[in-house]
């Protein structure tokens, strides 16, 4: 079953996020969340990989998420994985700043299950038709 | 301790336009005689403080005394000078001269007269006519207002 | 969108409230703190990110007021945390009240009400009224050498605080740190304590170079006011590199690249310089900087110059070898002289002359690089009684006089624990709580005084509370049951002495001292951390007034103790460093042994020098009479007994140099003040064993003579 992990530090928004992806099924079956607290805990967790998405707020304390993306982008394991950003608004420098180090896309807050849904999707799709182009 | 405005000031003194620039001397005895420095070269004059002998110091070494946490060397002028020695007197004052390293030394003379002001045409190129331990440390003579002035050379007495 | 569950409100509620509560807490602190002048800009963030929480939130789950409400607050907190706008009284006051109309909000919400609130609306009209602030886009950041790669991963937030602490012409550094993943909480709560106290973490970021799959590496990006010697000291480890990142030009240049050009007619170095040679580590190479920047940098480098400490120290080291060379120096032109090369040897004394001339001139420079002001110190403890207050729950006042006091650096490092000791001491155990404080009268927030002046060739700080007083009952009890003193001492204990009981180990235990004595834990240590730095520390208090703790310390190191002793009538000081011991001279033990006076002292024997006689004192009205005594001196295995007529005691002095006229008088090491004006010469003991065991034979021959 193909894992997302999702980082953020308000444990409610990763209860919305897991209910949003765990209750409909997407093109590359049936997904699992794997949640992580803080950038740390998403440091601690990659190793455990691979996931077929990563799911990050920008602004969390002490390794924000724009760090992470540099981080997962550096690594082998990780370099390929699909990345979502989740921003305020507002913030349009960070959004910009996230894409141009390797994210895929953002997410600005607040936002519903189905722009969520149709997000994450998108980007597993396009990671199946990268990784089979024959199929 | 006096400082220097509570010396007598100097009487002026006639001198043509071409004399050249005027040095101002500080006149003190010793052993009878009248001296002058230039004031430039003199830093304070004091009233000797407490002075503290050193075992082995040469002769010409009073002691040391401290002025303010300064640590200063006081030179006895008159063995310096190879004149006659006298214990200081209720009259003696401590000249304090800083020499071109910046350190300062103080210098034990009998008692301080006044300032005068000496064109430069005014010094008389004596050295020759005193002789012996004193020539090298003499600049000239001068004869302000009747006076008979040996005039020295600061920096050449504390320069060692 | 599909049905939230009655347990995801749950939790929204539950989190939200939880939200809603650290972000009272962190107005609260910002409210405390910036009544004090400065605040920790974290706590606008964090109050930011809450907000910004709480509308990610209230938008999933259709709490419309919460989100419209949090949405414009998050715009407020945005601009102050960006620097747009100044945090002002008035907003501060805007900012409670949304934690209340938060709270009545979150009431409806969660009761499924719907209806508008006045609180909410008066709220949204005051946001209103203080407006958006201003934007600002200029960027600093390129003064320095920056990797590329980190800046490019700040957020705009960080960013801001980068901007902010760079114009305040702090440093930059990079924690290089490695961190076991298992740990890294843990370890990295720790390194931010410590950090906090010497300036801001704007950001971790991780390398990405891992050696192994249970470990990260963490660059940290901090701006603090402290130099790279101090931050090493304070937060280096064998996991932790320190480097500071070089500042690119000048901060007042102008940013555009092209004219800048034209003003740089400086010649270039013709071969390039590499980085780490003789530079303090840049980071790494930026492309964006030409030859031109990398010129202009290495210029506004020499400006001022950070130095370890420990350099400084090594520099003195090698003045003081020189001061031994220069001896020897000194004894070859004699013995020139005494050959009859008269010329040679007057050369030779001349260039002894220059060299001791620069020697002194060396000397004076190093000590006078080693003083720094004190307010380094008191700056850093500003933070911790800021920090200490808010974790008790007290409110402190901290009135800090004479910061620009001038002391030795290697003190004022050293001064930094004992002192945050002491202070924590005073707010935690003397400073009542509020309800006692109002109960006895004394205003809501405790004082804390630091002072310091210097006093002669001392400096004094000291470190008063207006707090309960230390109660004298309780210590000497502690005490008596510690078999530190017997009961029936205790009528006998001046006030003093008593207080003073405090610095017994083990007097000032958690248990013992925690609300009973009114002062805490490990007075001891502090009291021995400043002996070390050659300094005292006394006790004042009255019960129910306050304590007072002064320390008294040397303004350098270069001051010694010593121990003043009289031969004759003449008063000398005798380094404590170089005496074993003192004792009575009995003239009948004194034999004589090879033309040597000696005496027997345990078993050994040992050469006795009468002072008087070996400086050729004068003799003084009371020679007969009085009773004499022996210090012994030693340097390495070689001992001499310094016989002298009396001992008055142990001084802190200050060594002053000899003058030029007196540079060949042996014996000496200067000369210093003993007070009331009167100056006393300081043996050399080394130099004094040395003639007397080992030197020459000339110096005995005089001092034969001398007594002859």
């Amino acid at each position: 079953m193909p894992r997302i992990l999702v980082v953020e530090d308000s444990s409610t928004m990763r209860a919305f996020v897991r209910a949003a992806l765990e209750e409909q099924v997407s093109s590359v079956g049936e997904l699992s969340v794997v949640e992580a607290a803080s950038g740390f805990d998403a440091l601690r967790l990659l190793p455990r990989g691979p996931y077929a998405l990563v799911i990050t707020d920008i602004n969390m304390p002490d390794i924000n998420g724009l760090e992470l993306v540099r981080f997962i982008r550096s690594s082998e394991q990780h370099q390929a994985t699909p990345i979502v950003l989740i921003s305020t608004q507002s913030s349009e420098r960070d959004q910009q700043r996230g894409l141009s180090l390797g994210a895929d896309a953002y997410l600005a807050k607040p936002f519903t299950e189905d722009a969520l849904r149709r997000v994450a999707f998108e980007q597993l799709e396009r990671t199946r038709l990268k990784a089979s182009p024959n199929g | 301790m006096a400082d220097l405005a509570k010396v007598a000031p100097a009487r002026p003194l006639r001198r043509g336009m071409d004399r050249g620039p005027v040095r101002e001397f500080l006149v003190f005895g010793l052993a009878g005689e009248l001296y002058g420095v230039e004031l430039t070269g003199i830093k304070e004059i004091l009233s000797p403080p407490p002075i503290t002998t050193v075992p082995r110091a040469p002769r010409e070494v009073v002691g040391v005394c401290s002025v303010r946490g300064l640590l200063v060397t006081v030179l006895d002028l008159r063995r310096r000078l190879r004149l006659e020695e006298r214990g200081p007197t209720r009259r003696s004052r401590i000249l304090l001269a800083m020499a071109d390293t910046g350190e300062v030394s103080g210098l034990l003379v009998d008692e301080v007269r006044q300032v005068v002001r000496l064109a430069e045409a005014e010094i008389e190129v004596a050295a020759q006519a005193l002789g012996g331990d004193l020539a090298e440390h003499v600049l000239g003579v001068g004869r302000p207002g009747g006076m008979f002035l040996i005039l020295l050379d600061l920096k050449a007495i504390v320069k060692d | 969108m599909a049905e939230i569950s009655d347990k995801a409100r749950e939790e929204f509620f539950s989190e939200a409230q939880e939200i809603i509560e650290t972000l009272s807490r962190n107005l609260l602190a910002l409210d405390t703190a910036s009544r004090e002048g400065s605040y920790d800009p974290s706590l606008i963030n964090e109050a930011f990110r809450a907000v910004h929480t709480l509308k990610g939130l209230a938008g999933l789950f259709g709490a419309t007021r919460l989100g419209s409400m949090s949405h414009r607050l998050e715009d407020l907190l945005d601009a102050l945390r960006l620097g747009r706008m100044v945090l002002s009284a008035e907003t501060l006051d805007v900012l409670f009240s949304a934690v209340d109309a938060y709270n009545k909000v979150l009431e409806l919400e969660k009761a499924g009400i719907d209806q508008s609130l006045p609180e909410v609306d008066a709220l949204l009209g005051k946001l209103d009224r203080l407006g958006a602030g201003v934007p600002d886009r200029s960027s600093p950041v390129s003064e320095y050498e920056f990797d590329a790669g980190m800046l490019a991963v700040l957020t705009e937030y960080e960013e801001h605080r980068l901007k902010v602490n760079v114009e305040q012409r702090l440093s930059l550094y990079r924690l290089r740190v490695q961190f076991d993943l298992a740990t890294i909480d843990r370890a990295l709560e720790q390194i931010k304590e410590r950090a906090r106290l010497h300036g801001e973490i704007i950001t971790y970021l991780p390398t990405g170079e891992t050696t192994s799959a249970d470990s990260i590496e963490l660059d940290l990006l901090m701006a603090s006011k402290d130099t790279l010697a101090t931050l090493i000291g304070a937060l280096g480890a064998d996991n932790v590199v320190i480097e500071e990142i070089p500042r690119r030009r000048a901060p007042d240049a102008p940013a555009p690249r092209a004219p800048l050009q034209s003003n740089l007619a400086m010649p270039l170095p013709s071969a390039p310089v590499r980085a780490g040679d003789s530079m303090p580590p840049p980071v790494r190479e930026t492309d964006r900087g030409g030859p031109m920047e990398k010129e202009r940098s290495l210029r506004s480098l020499t400006q001022t110059v950070r130095v370890d400490i420990r350099k400084l120290d090594h520099l003195m080291n090698i003045v003081g070898e020189l001061a031994i060379v220069r001896g020897a120096f000194s004894r070859i032109a004699e013995r020139v002289r005494n050959d009859g090369q008269r010329q040679l040897a007057a050369e030779l004394m001349r260039l002894h002359r220059n060299f001791d001339r620069r020697l002194s001139e060396m000397q004076e420079g190093i000590l006078e690089v080693r003083m720094v002001p004190l307010g380094q110190v008191f700056e850093r403890l500003a933070r911790v009684v800021r920090q200490i207050s808010r974790e008790l729950h007290k409110e402190i006042r901290l009135v800090i006089t004479g910061a620009e006091t001038e002391i030795d650096k290697l003190i004022v490092e050293e001064l930094s624990d004992p002192l945050m000791h002491m202070i924590r001491n005073a707010i935690d155990h003397g400073i009542e709580s509020a309800e006692r404080r109002a109960q006895v009268g004394k205003p809501n927030a405790g004082t804390i005084a630091l002072n310091a002046y210097q006093k002669g060739n001392h400096v004094m700080i000291e470190v008063e509370d207006d707090g309960r007083g230390i109660d004298e009952s309780a210590i000497v009890e502690r005490a008596v049951q510690l078999g530190k003193l017997e009961r029936a001492d205790v009528g006998e204990l001046a006030r003093e002495e008593i207080l003073g009981l405090i610095f017994l180990p083990g007097l000032s235990t958690r248990q013992s001292a925690d609300d009973v004595s009114g002062r805490g834990v490990g007075m001891d240590i502090v009291k021995t951390n400043i002996g070390k730095l050659g300094g005292v520390i006394d006790v004042h208090s009255e019960v129910g007034i306050g304590t007072k703790m002064t320390i008294t310390l040397p303004i350098t190191l270069a001051i010694v103790s010593a121990l003043i002793v009289r031969a004759e009538a003449q008063v000398f000081a005798l380094p404590l460093a170089s005496v074993s011991e003192a004792l009575s001279l009995d003239e009948a033990s004194v034999r004589v042994l090879d033309g040597r006076e000696v005496v027997t002292l345990r078993g050994s024997t040992l050469p006795i020098c009468r002072l008087s006689r070996l400086l050729n004192l004068e003799r003084a009205q009371d020679s007969l009479t009085r009773q004499g005594f022996v210090v012994v001196v030693a340097l390495g295995s070689r001992r001499l007994g310094l016989a002298v007529d009396h001992l008055y005691g142990q001084q802190d002095i200050v060594i002053k140099p000899l003058g030029r006229s007196l540079r060949n008088v042996r014996g000496f090491a200067g000369a210093t003040e003993l007070g009331d004006q009167r100056v006393g010469l300081v043996l050399d003991a080394a130099a004094l064993i040395e003639e007397m065991l080992v030197g020459s034979e000339q110096p005995r021959e005089r001092a034969g003579v001398a007594h002859g």
